[in-house]
């Protein structure tokens, strides 16, 4: 018997299929997107810097993280709608549903196109050009990758952080809480499953809206937030506010308390809610697959 | 063999397809007419999966089309009115997506992109509409399928085209095919499609073949009036007039006058041919 539900080799053969539409689709907004922005970025800041007459000089690393992260927000945004949109109108819609290939096979390679091809992709070209910019003129400084592996290793050799915390008179001496926290948020993994975050509202929002697309999933995403903003603020004062009460108004029984229960948790806490949030956008774009009808 | 028993579909409140029961049998091609709104592109919607039944059951070779299986999916194809105009070659479009059906012929395609004359290295979204439908076409002739349903395929196409769309069906579909094309413009295929099923607002209210349709109505291409006729109408050099065949001879069909009697007779046609 056939399997009707996921079988590799179609898989394979609808991959390349998606793959092959989406370089159609979307191919020439992903280079212009991944190559033009640091060529721009670094020759626009250049003139800048002639007209004010700082000389030669290409754009400072703050700037071109900015840019970047600009760029790639603006990738994962456009390319749902581009490569997906259309399965909503009859005209394509339709024939994408009869298309020979099962729903779960449709799906993952969806996701698998959204969240890790066109990321990875437009991330390693503009990273690429980057680096290439930077070793053509030094000017730049360092590249981007070079600058973001320096950081990781800054944040990584954060052993002997001594700092001031609420009062000056409070130091922690043994950094112990500065290096919990520094290597909570040093953990790649908070970062990563963020990539999915980003992406799956905005291909929900291409394959659930009409039009408007992304319009209609940014508002989504406004109203979502208030939302939850309402519902859970309360709940996080009065949880704050008990550990306040318990501590005694001690400053450091509260970061301690904080620590324990917050900081010490951190990535736990993130992935948590960062797989609940993923697996909540993955099941509603199944079921849009599943329910769409023309 | 397609078995639709009881089936309803409503869009809300508005009743469009409601207890329809048929079959439709291999190695025919089914012309699915009917007025605007009777629920046609309902019925082929629901026949390849794009749509759910709300009542009844529609079974394909034991599959239910809307759990849009790949086996069964394989097996059909279905062409809508509206078509996409993809950012690609029309060659690349047939190689890209053809490889999902199993008997998908490359070589089929492009001779029947030749029968259409259309050049199959133009790019989709640069073709005008009727060169866009003839690709698809193309596409879905090549595609060999044992199941095709047409919705409209005639629409955008010019007068050659037209023919030439009757000498691919005729010439490139596998004798023990199904093929259902809904269409209004019934003199687009006349000669092609046999059964003969018409739509009326949530009824059939008639499915049989030209030769059932010939031994009970005959078709009088006379120029002498017959006050017994059903349905009768002025044509260049005379009248074509319906009426219900007493004598058993034979009367070439004419769809156009046919969907008109039925129309005008809906219960006394049902009659006849539910005898």
């Amino acid at each position: 018997m056939k399997n009707d539900i996921f079988n590799f080799r179609r898989f394979g053969k609808y991959f390349s299929t998606d793959f092959r539409t989406c370089c159609a689709n979307y191919g020439l907004s992903l280079l212009t997107i991944s190559l033009l922005s640091p060529v721009a970025l670094y020759f626009i800041t250049a003139a800048f810097n002639m007209m004010l007459g700082n000389g030669w000089d290409g754009p400072d690393m703050g700037l071109r993280v900015f840019v970047f992260v600009v760029a790639m927000i603006c990738l994962v945004v456009t390319m749902p709608v581009k490569c997906y949109g259309r399965i909503t109108e009859k005209q394509y819609g339709s024939f994408w549903l009869t298309l020979p290939a099962s729903r779960l096979e449709k799906f993952a390679s969806m996701i698998l196109m959204t969240c890790i091809i066109v990321p990875v992709s437009g991330a390693l070209l503009y990273l690429g050009l980057d680096a290439a910019i930077c070793a053509l003129d030094s000017t730049c400084g360092q590249n981007l990758v070079a600058g973001g592996m320096e950081l990781l290793q800054k944040m990584g050799e954060a052993q002997d952080v001594t700092f001031n915390f609420i009062d000056e008179n409070i130091t922690i001496e043994d950094a112990t809480l500065a290096q919990e926290i520094i290597r909570q948020i040093n953990n790649p993994w908070m970062y990563l499953d963020e990539i999915f975050c980003v992406t799956l509202p905005f291909l929900l929002g291409a394959i659930f809206f009409k039009n408007g697309k992304t319009v209609k999933t940014i508002l989504a995403l406004f109203a979502i937030s208030t939302a939850t903003s309402i519902i859970c603020s309360p709940i996080l004062t009065k949880w704050a506010l008990e550990i306040v009460n318990t501590a005694n108004e001690d400053p450091m029984a509260i970061l301690q308390m904080f620590n324990n229960k917050l900081f010490k948790n951190l990535v736990l806490i993130d992935t948590v809610t960062d797989t609940v949030t993923n697996l909540a956008l993955m099941a509603g774009i199944w079921f849009r697959i599943k329910t769409l009808k023309h | 063999m397609i078995t639709i028993k009881d089936l309803g579909f409503s869009y809300g409140d508005m009743p469009v397809l409601k207890n329809i029961t048929m079959n439709l049998e291999e190695g025919r091609i089914y012309g699915l007419l009917g007025g605007n709104g009777v629920g046609k592109t309902t019925l082929l919607t629901l026949l390849c999966g794009l749509k759910k039944p709300q009542l009844g059951s529609i079974d394909i070779d034991g599959y239910a089309p809307y759990d849009r299986k790949p086996t069964f999916l394989a097996d059909q194809y279905y062409l809508s009115d509206e078509v996409a105009a993809m950012n690609m070659k029309a060659a690349d479009y047939a190689v890209n997506y053809g490889k999902f059906w199993t008997g998908f012929d490359m070589g089929k395609f492009n001779e029947v992109m030749n029968v259409f004359e259309v050049d199959a290295q133009q790019k989709m979204n640069k073709m005008s509409f009727g060169q866009l439908k003839k690709t698809y076409i193309a596409f879905a002739l090549a595609c060999n399928t044992k199941y095709l349903f047409m919705d409209e395929p005639t629409n955008g196409l010019d007068i050659p085209s037209k023919a030439q769309f009757r000498k691919a069906i005729t010439r490139y579909t596998h004798e023990d095919s199904v093929i259902l094309i809904s269409t209004h413009q019934v003199r687009d295929l006349e000669n092609i499609i046999d059964p003969i099923i018409i739509l009326d607002r949530q009824d059939v209210l008639l499915n049989a073949s030209a030769a059932e349709v010939s031994e009970k109505l005959y078709f009088d291409y006379s120029s002498e009036k017959n006050p017994d006729a059903l349905y009768c109408e002025m044509i260049p050099g005379g009248n074509i007039q319906v009426y219900p065949n007493q004598t058993g001879e034979d009367s070439k069909v004419n769809l156009e006058a046919l969907f008109n009697t039925v129309h005008q007779h809906k219960e006394l046609i049902k009659g006849i041919f539910n005898k």
